[in-house]
């Protein structure tokens, strides 16, 4: 469980870090579109938490071009507890690794007075940064990932629409090492809503409420029966049986979820804030992982704007 | 010394009615111009931002609910529509109608910015010569 001490490392860090990032958008589990302008810079940090474990996530995001971003986040954990892997936000990794994430924004329309449609590809390269406790063994020697996704929406003053899915896959790039990371399927719905009553004109602060939904389906990890990593057993009964490569494949991680909750926005000047939280509506680890009862994060961010000539 | 100093003096005023007599020069005094897209606050300050930073605009104030930018420029300056408009875009927006205010030479058929070169056609009342007009600018353009 997260400690108070360890809390308080979490509000000092949000505290006293630099000016961070959000993604001007709002969604803070699901996917949207790559927002900034030419030359805008944010920078920020998300704290996540799930599964009892903590974790804070600081990010950078560039406008590279009118329509490419780039944006860097390297969460990392707050405790050494039994960790849920796989992803669960759309634009930072569900575990220790630090990724560059490149946004393309292909389509484009700017239909009426604050009306937009558009939609996103990403493509992102993540590291490993941290380890990551198991239960069922020491942590697997995790190898650099790959990370896609599309999101599409439909903005406007009023009301939000937003679809996306993205795919985390590990790589096995190094001979020596079979351990093999549970690649992680994320898609996501997200409608947010703007209420009469805080539908104000600039500069006042400008909040957005959203109903955020996710579905995942994260994969088996694996593991090779090396010295190193002290072999495959598990939490209860016999190991289980590795090929005839030596590789286990490990019966307790991944699993199929649906979560869903309220998320808000809420942006002023040239700060946002932004937090939710998800509950379960299906929750079916592959083995006897404990099921996760709420999903939560928050961020503060700054943005640098219009700092071009 | 009184012929020298005469002489001076004389130098002095046809050298400023030389500098009076240069043509005025056409500018934008003011530009309002519809932008769509913009839904949040960050949105529009991004923007603003973005456009209070070209040369020779003076102040942006930006209206979400209206979707509008009111830009003001200073005097001298050599802003062109198409930069602006750039600009815009450069945020993910897209311009589409302006209302400008701006000095420049009108020939009865077309209005001359000469400062920045840009040029519109108008149907106006006005005199030929060098005027002050506010005219609506389609997309388009």
């Amino acid at each position: 469980m997260v400690r108070l001490s360890q809390l308080l490392v979490a509000f000092a860090c949000l505290a006293l870090s630099p000016p961070l990032w959000a993604d001007g958008n709002g969604p803070v589990f699901g996917y949207s579109t790559a927002t900034l302008g030419v030359g805008d810079i944010g920078v920020g940090t998300d704290v996540m938490w799930r599964g009892g474990v903590a974790m804070l996530a600081p990010e950078f995001t560039f406008g590279w071009k009118p329509n490419l971003q780039l944006s860097i986040s390297a969460p990392f954990h707050l405790d050494h507890g039994d960790h849920p892997t796989g992803r669960f936000m759309a634009f930072s990794p569900g575990d220790p690794q630090v990724e560059a994430l490149l946004g393309w924004r292909f389509f484009h329309s700017s239909s009426g007075i604050g009306t937009r449609n558009e939609a996103t590809v990403y493509a992102g390269v993540s590291a490993l940064t941290q380890d990551v406790p198991r239960a069922d063994g020491p942590p697997l020697q995790r190898q650099p990932g790959t990370y896609g996704a599309l999101a599409a929406g439909h903005v406007t003053r009023r009301y939000d629409v937003w679809i996306g899915g993205g795919y985390q896959h590990y790589f096995r790039w190094t001979s020596n090492v079979v351990d093999h990371q549970s690649d992680s399927l994320l898609s996501s719905l997200v409608l947010g809503w703007r209420p009469s009553f805080l539908n104000k004109d600039s500069p006042k602060p400008d909040v957005r409420f959203f109903w955020e939904t996710t579905a995942e389906k994260v994969g088996l990890a694996q593991r090779g029966l090396s010295p190193a990593s002290g072999g495959g057993h598990d939490h209860d009964g016999p190991p289980p049986s590795p090929d005839a490569n030596g590789i286990v494949t490990l019966p307790n991680s991944g699993g199929t979820g649906v979560f869903s909750g309220p998320t808000f926005l809420m942006t002023y000047k040239n700060v946002a804030l932004q937090g939710g939280i998800l509950l379960p509506l299906l929750d079916q680890p592959n083995g006897i992982q404990t099921h996760e009862r709420i999903r939560a994060a928050g961020g503060f961010t700054y943005y640098f704007l219009g700092r071009r000539k | 010394m009184t012929i020298r100093f005469c002489a001076i003096l004389t130098g002095l005023g046809l050298l400023a009615l030389l500098i009076d007599a240069q043509p005025a020069r056409g500018e934008y005094l003011r530009i309002d111009i519809d932008v769509y897209g913009m839904d949040c606050g960050l949105c529009a300050r991004g923007v603003a931002a973005y456009v209070g930073r070209m040369h020779g605009v003076k102040s942006v104030d930006v209206s979400l609910k209206k979707g509008l930018l009111q830009i003001v420029l200073e005097p001298g300056n050599t802003l062109k529509m198409a930069d602006l408009r750039k600009r815009i875009r450069d945020n993910g927006f897209r311009s589409t109608d302006a209302k400008v205010t701006a000095k420049g030479e009108f020939d009865g058929a077309r209005f001359v910015v000469s400062g920045c070169g840009d040029s519109y056609k108008l149907q106006k009342a006005e005199s030929p010569g060098t005027v002050e007009l506010t005219f609506a600018i389609p997309t388009a353009e």
